[in-house]
């Protein structure tokens, strides 16, 4: 071991107190940062009361970690196309992609997933009219199509990336909780609600017959319609047991709707 | 299923407007059916560091709270401070502990540290000085954190440097006694301009002096260096000396 250099393994745990000690002022600001958020879901909550997500920048459990490797290749196409990205570099486990939509159309990612830009949008900044989507690679595949219209026209940002995903969390009662990833969804999924301003989870469990999910009889398919009606369930803390919020769904508007707490319905689950 | 089953939902992925750093990072998933709810979302991709170019955008992130910028300045930067900490310390425990105490520091005093051309670099290196100049006051306030990282089976000792690099770790010690006789910003001058090569101007600015105060005080820090190490160059002749004639 050369004396030029710190003991790996020294290093290594220094790296990791040092992250450590970043997130964890991080957490006593993090109030504030939802704050600073909530502008953001605003517009995107409006038949829903809340959303769910993932970690990123709340380094959430369960959120995957993306490392970008090589080089970002640009294209502009119209039309369905295939861009060759060349060789993965090494340790590269899926492709980031960054779509912006030139015109109007519907762009289909390698995935199965979608983005509609329609005319409002075109008019939108580049950021607006973005939307990214991480796929992972296939053996001997150096390339990526998009699918859309023999009309629409759109530019790609390409990266290879390594990605890892991060571990759930486990409550003192046993629940795992984080975000939704490859693994499956944990005990305790991580939602924001109120506009941004709160920050917490929904049990799962929850959610699946709040959604329908567990619905076997049509008795109880007539107690979950959701005709002009919602079903709210509670946003706990990450304890599981500490009510902080609550977490809407439907699509119900208007003044006849109506918001109900999934206790109060007899869905059997 | 009875008939009932749910009929699996349409999915439509939006991305959300962040700015760039944070872009990619939330997505979240409407379906076409009657629930907006859940699923994949933020995903962080990581800021790559890979030269000082990278480094002012680093910085910028590690002070929003990325714990993963801050760990990548630190890949970027260690290998310096820790080489300068061994040249402080000529011990190889100690330049560790100075190194793990330089980083911590860096986060503790974020809010003044004095960035140079886009790098907190020289800030390090002057806070390794200050903290190798007096190892038990400048490490004090992470003793305990620091004795509790783990380090290799077998780690190599403080002899066993001083057995790998004897005339270096001479060097270095004469260096670092002669460093004490300076003041702590006099000793910052020498480390930044003749131990790291910065020039006059940045190690002005990496310690919030003008141009041309640096200049004398570094003439002047020169001197007494010299002097100094004059000294102990003169003390070791006359040891050598002493022991020919034996």
């Amino acid at each position: 071991m050369s004396t030029t250099e710190m003991d790996p393994v020294f290093t290594a745990a220094l790296r990791e107190v040092l992250v450590a000690t970043v997130e964890d002022t991080q957490r006593v600001r993090r109030r504030w940062r939802w704050r600073l958020r909530a502008g953001v879901f605003v517009g995107l909550t409006l038949v829903g009361g809340g959303v769910a997500l993932a970690a990123g920048v709340f380094s959430l459990p369960g959120a995957p970690i993306d490392t970008p490797l090589g080089n970002v290749v640009t294209a502009a196409r119209t039309g369905t196309a295939t861009i060759d990205l060349g060789p993965p570099p090494a340790g590269a486990t899926d492709l980031s992609l960054t779509l912006t939509c030139l015109s109007v159309g519907t762009f289909d990612f390698p995935n199965g997933s979608s983005v509609n830009c329609s005319a409002a949008d075109i008019g939108q900044p580049p950021v607006a009219r973005q939307a990214s989507e991480v796929v992972p690679l296939n053996p001997g595949v150096d390339s990526v199509t998009i699918k859309t219209s023999a009309s629409a026209t759109w530019t790609l940002q390409a990266q290879y990336v390594n990605r890892v995903t991060t571990h759930w969390r486990i409550n003192a009662s046993g629940q795992t909780y984080g975000v939704q990833n490859q693994n499956g969804t944990p005990d305790l999924m991580a939602v924001v609600v109120d506009q941004g301003k709160t920050q917490g989870y929904i049990e799962t469990s929850e959610l699946n017959c709040a959604s329908g999910g567990d619905v076997k009889s049509p008795a109880q398919a007539l107690a979950w319609d959701t005709q002009n009606r919602n079903i709210s369930i509670p946003v706990y803390e990450s304890d599981g047991t500490t009510v902080i919020g609550t977490f809407v769904l439907g699509d119900a508007t208007g003044p006849n709707a109506q918001t109900v707490p999934l206790s109060s319905l007899s869905l059997g689950c | 299923m009875n008939g009932f089953a749910r009929i699996a939902p349409r999915l439509h992925i939006w991305s959300a407007v962040f700015p760039p750093t944070l872009r990619d990072e939330a997505l979240w998933v409407r379906s076409f059916d009657s629930w907006t709810y859940v699923t994949l979302a933020p995903v962080r991709t990581l800021l790559v560091v890979r030269s000082n170019e990278d480094a002012p955008a680093a910085w910028a992130a590690a002070l929003d709270n990325d714990g993963v910028a801050f760990a990548a300045i630190f890949d970027l930067h260690r290998d310096r401070v820790y080489r300068h900490a061994l040249r402080m310390t000529s011990n190889v425990h100690d330049a560790e502990d100075v190194t793990a105490a330089t980083f911590l520091e860096l986060w503790r005093r974020r809010s003044s540290v004095r960035v140079v051309d886009g790098s907190v670099l020289p800030w390090l290196l002057v806070t390794t000085t200050n903290l190798a100049r007096n190892l038990v006051r400048g490490l004090r306030r992470y003793r305990a954190l620091i004795t509790t990282l783990p380090r290799c089976e077998g780690a190599r000792s403080a002899e066993d440097v001083a057995l790998d690099r004897i005339e270096e770790m001479r060097i270095a010690t004469q260096v670092r006694e002669a460093l004490v006789t300076l003041s702590p910003s006099d000793a910052a001058l020498i480390t930044l301009s003749m131990f790291e090569h910065y020039s006059p101007g940045q190690a002005a600015a990496a310690l919030g002096i003008s141009d041309g105060a640096a200049r004398t005080r570094l003439h002047r820090a020169r001197t007494r260096m010299a002097t100094a190490l004059g000294a102990f160059s003169t003390a070791a002749g006359d040891d050598t000396t002493k022991e020919k004639s034996r």
